[in-house]
């Protein structure tokens, strides 16, 4: 076989195997495109940008995705369902905008045919994981080039000298 | 028989295959797989985004078995519905990455070796004085070492003062503690989108621009962390605030040629100017990859000079090692114990 063609032929399995469609979004683990869309939205209506970037910029989403691969692997049918609901919610008309319905799930006053609690418990968790994929380690995918740390004045690594190593403590 | 047989062919087949999948077509076929959406988003948007992935990466005719390896199952994992990790690359692969930076930027490459930070892990891990007076210990690997994988345990043993000391894995002896990596992140967050916001919020710290892919790379976070986000430490002078230079640059210097924790200019390792040239940027004296300060001088002087004198003869550390004026805190009255004279 000569390459090239050995080169397209892995190249279209490879479009296969990596799967889109149904699939994860590109980039990313699990979460589908349309799953991203709408997170990404309701995080950053959580943490919008003003002067400094919000939660969408900081890869908040991106933190969410990965650990629903590994930390948060039972929550991932608790998102699906509340991407979901959100997804139809946002399709409907009456309220305007992600803000406005957030503060009607934290009071737990959403459509109780979309979210059985009124909204509480979703709002509660994308809430606290969005928190933590803003002000975590960029190390875990979110809080993307420090920016939070850095509106923080927090050092992402320190000046620190090797006094340690003359004192042996450690 | 005949089922293991086959199992062993598409093995065969599938880890070449597996590795042209993300090194053929470039950043097209690595794109498809989500596990590396990360790298390829931050290499989009940095220096080398007309750089292919294979040009550091290696192509799939490398006989790498571990390349081939790590890529074949991550590719049976897509066929099977898993999800890989995130792809890290061992010590050995970073490593090994080195000859290709050479092959393009081959100045940069020979005067980095000619230089200091070329020091090997026989060089910093073996010296007996310093292992005689300084307990072995993790941190170790903040400064030098980065890109080891393990504990310091796995490096060099044993961990006492007493020695003989030797490496773990013998193929470290001749590589590079502080290779192009250490200071250059060339998968970089943040590029494209942020910089200028962020840069904007950064109030106070002004920056001398630099090359984009200029940082340290963060042995906890494994990423290199910008220049723009490290810090040029405030520092002191017996309680007298000193004047720093505002080159973001020296940053990088800072991280391992850092102070003790009262922030004393010549503690520790900190060489912040103080005296003559208190406020100058290491880097206004020292060439970046070879270290040395022998052209430098001429960049300032004899334009700025007080006393008259051709001062890469004066007395300072510049002209003899042993004086007893550091060139980076020599001041005036170093010299002039009597009071400066009057300019003739
Ligand atoms: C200019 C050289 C260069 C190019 C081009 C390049 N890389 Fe890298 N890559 C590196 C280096 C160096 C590292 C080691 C980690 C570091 O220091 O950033 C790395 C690390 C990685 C890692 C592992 C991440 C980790 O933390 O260990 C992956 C995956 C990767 N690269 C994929 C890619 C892909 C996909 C492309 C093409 C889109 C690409 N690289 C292009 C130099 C390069
Ligand atoms: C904060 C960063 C940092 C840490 C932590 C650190 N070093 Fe170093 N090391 C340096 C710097 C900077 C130099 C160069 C010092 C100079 O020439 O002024 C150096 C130099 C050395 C040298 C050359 C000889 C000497 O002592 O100057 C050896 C050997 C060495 N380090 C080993 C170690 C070992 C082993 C450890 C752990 C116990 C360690 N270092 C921890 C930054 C560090
Ligand atoms: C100890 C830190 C350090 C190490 C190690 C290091 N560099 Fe650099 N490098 C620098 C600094 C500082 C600059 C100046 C950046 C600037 O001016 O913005 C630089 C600049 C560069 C530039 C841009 C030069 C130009 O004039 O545009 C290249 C290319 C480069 N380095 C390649 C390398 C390569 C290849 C290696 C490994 C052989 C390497 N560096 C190792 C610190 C380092
Ligand atoms: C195939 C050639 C090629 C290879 C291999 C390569 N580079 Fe580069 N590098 C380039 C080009 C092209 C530029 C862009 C030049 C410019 O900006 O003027 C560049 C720019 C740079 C810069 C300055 C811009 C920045 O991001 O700070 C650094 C530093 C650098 N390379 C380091 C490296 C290191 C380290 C490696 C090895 C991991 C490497 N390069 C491998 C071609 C290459
Ligand atoms: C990753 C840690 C690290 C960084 C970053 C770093 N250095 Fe170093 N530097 C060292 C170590 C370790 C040595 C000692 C090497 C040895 O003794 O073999 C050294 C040695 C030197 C020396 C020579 C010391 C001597 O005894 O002759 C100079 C000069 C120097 N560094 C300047 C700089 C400047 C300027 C920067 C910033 C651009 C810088 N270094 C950044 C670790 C670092
Ligand atoms: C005014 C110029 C100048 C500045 C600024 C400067 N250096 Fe130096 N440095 C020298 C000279 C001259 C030497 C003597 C050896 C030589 O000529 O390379 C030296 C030597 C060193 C050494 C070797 C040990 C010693 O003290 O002789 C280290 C390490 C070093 N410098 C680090 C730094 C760092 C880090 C900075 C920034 C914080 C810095 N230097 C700023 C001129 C300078
Ligand atoms: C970036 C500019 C700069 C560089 C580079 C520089 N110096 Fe200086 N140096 C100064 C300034 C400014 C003064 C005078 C300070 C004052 O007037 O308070 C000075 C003063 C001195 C003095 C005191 C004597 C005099 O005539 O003022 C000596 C000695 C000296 N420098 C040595 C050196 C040596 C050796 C080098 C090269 C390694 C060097 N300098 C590199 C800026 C520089
Ligand atoms: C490394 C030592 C050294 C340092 C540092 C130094 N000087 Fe001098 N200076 C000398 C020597 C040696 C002479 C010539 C002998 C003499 O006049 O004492 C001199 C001469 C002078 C003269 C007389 C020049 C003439 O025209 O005759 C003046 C003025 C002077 N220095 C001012 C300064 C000032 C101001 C500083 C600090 C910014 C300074 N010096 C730092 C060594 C030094």
């Amino acid at each position: 076989m000569k390459r090239r063609s050995f080169i397209a032929g892995t190249a279209a399995v490879g479009g296969a195997g990596c799967g889109r469609g149904e699939g994860p979004a590109p980039g990313y683990r699990v979460l589908t495109e349309n799953e991203i869309r709408t997170l990404d939205a309701w995080c950053e209506a959580l943490i919008p940008a003003d002067d400094a970037p919000g939660a969408s910029w900081a890869k908040v989403p991106r933190y969410i995705d990965i650990q629903l691969t590994r930390k948060f692997r039972r929550l991932l049918p608790r998102y699906r369902e509340a991407l979901a609901a959100m997804e139809r919610w946002l399709a409907a008309a009456g309220v305007e905008g992600m803000a406005a319905r957030l503060e009607l799930m934290e009071q737990g006053k959403a459509p109780r045919e979309l979210f059985a609690d009124g909204g509480k418990d979703a709002f509660e968790m994308v809430l606290a994981h969005t928190l933590q994929g803003f002000y975590g380690s960029p190390r875990h995918g979110g809080n993307r080039d420090y920016v939070s740390w850095v509106l923080l004045g927090v050092a992402p690594v320190p000046v620190r000298g090797r006094e340690q190593a003359e004192t042996g403590k450690n | 028989m005949v089922v293991a047989g086959l199992v062993v062919l598409v093995g065969v087949l599938l880890a070449p295959a597996g590795s042209l999948l993300y090194e053929s077509g470039g950043p097209e076929a690595c794109a498809n797989c989500h596990e590396m959406g990360r790298q390829v988003e931050l290499w989009s948007g940095s220096a080398h985004q007309e750089v292919k992935c294979g040009a550091c990466h290696g192509d799939a005719l490398t006989m790498d078995a571990r390349v081939h390896w790590t890529n074949a199952r991550r590719v049976a994992e897509h066929w099977m519905g898993r999800i890989g990790e995130e792809p890290r690359l061992g010590e050995g692969q970073v490593l090994e990455m080195m000859s290709r930076c050479e092959g393009c930027h081959e100045q940069e490459f020979a005067a980095w070796q000619a230089g200091p930070h070329a020091a090997t892990y026989e060089r910093l891990f073996l010296d007996e004085k310093h292992n005689h007076t300084r307990h072995l210990m993790n941190d170790c690997l903040r400064c030098h070492g980065a890109h080891a994988e393990g504990a310091i345990g796995d490096v060099v043993a044993p961990l006492d003062t007493k020695g003989p000391w030797r490496l773990v894995r013998e193929e470290l002896r001749g590589q590079p503690a502080i290779p192009c990596m250490q200071c250059h992140a060339v998968h970089r967050e943040g590029q494209v989108l942020g910089r200028k916001r962020l840069e904007a919020k950064m109030a106070g710290r002004q920056q001398e621009t630099h090359r984009p892919g200029l940082g340290f790379y963060d042995r906890r976070s494994r990423a290199g962390v910008r220049a723009g986000l490290l810090r040029v430490p405030k520092m002191e002078d017996n309680g007298r605030v000193l004047r720093m230079s505002a080159d973001g640059r020296q940053a990088v210097c800072y991280q391992c040629h850092a102070p003790l924790a009262g922030r004393q200019a010549g503690s520790g390792d900190d060489r912040t100017p103080k005296g003559v040239h208190e406020g100058l940027s290491c880097l206004a004296c020292h060439e970046q990859h070879r270290g040395t300060t022998r052209a430098s001088c001429a960049t300032c002087h004899p334009r700025l000079s007080n006393c008259g004198r051709d001062v890469e003869t004066m007395d300072t550390t510049f002209a003899n090692a042993k004086s007893g004026h550091n060139v980076h805190w020599v001041a005036c009255a170093d010299c002039h114990a009597k009071g400066v004279p009057r300019r003739r």
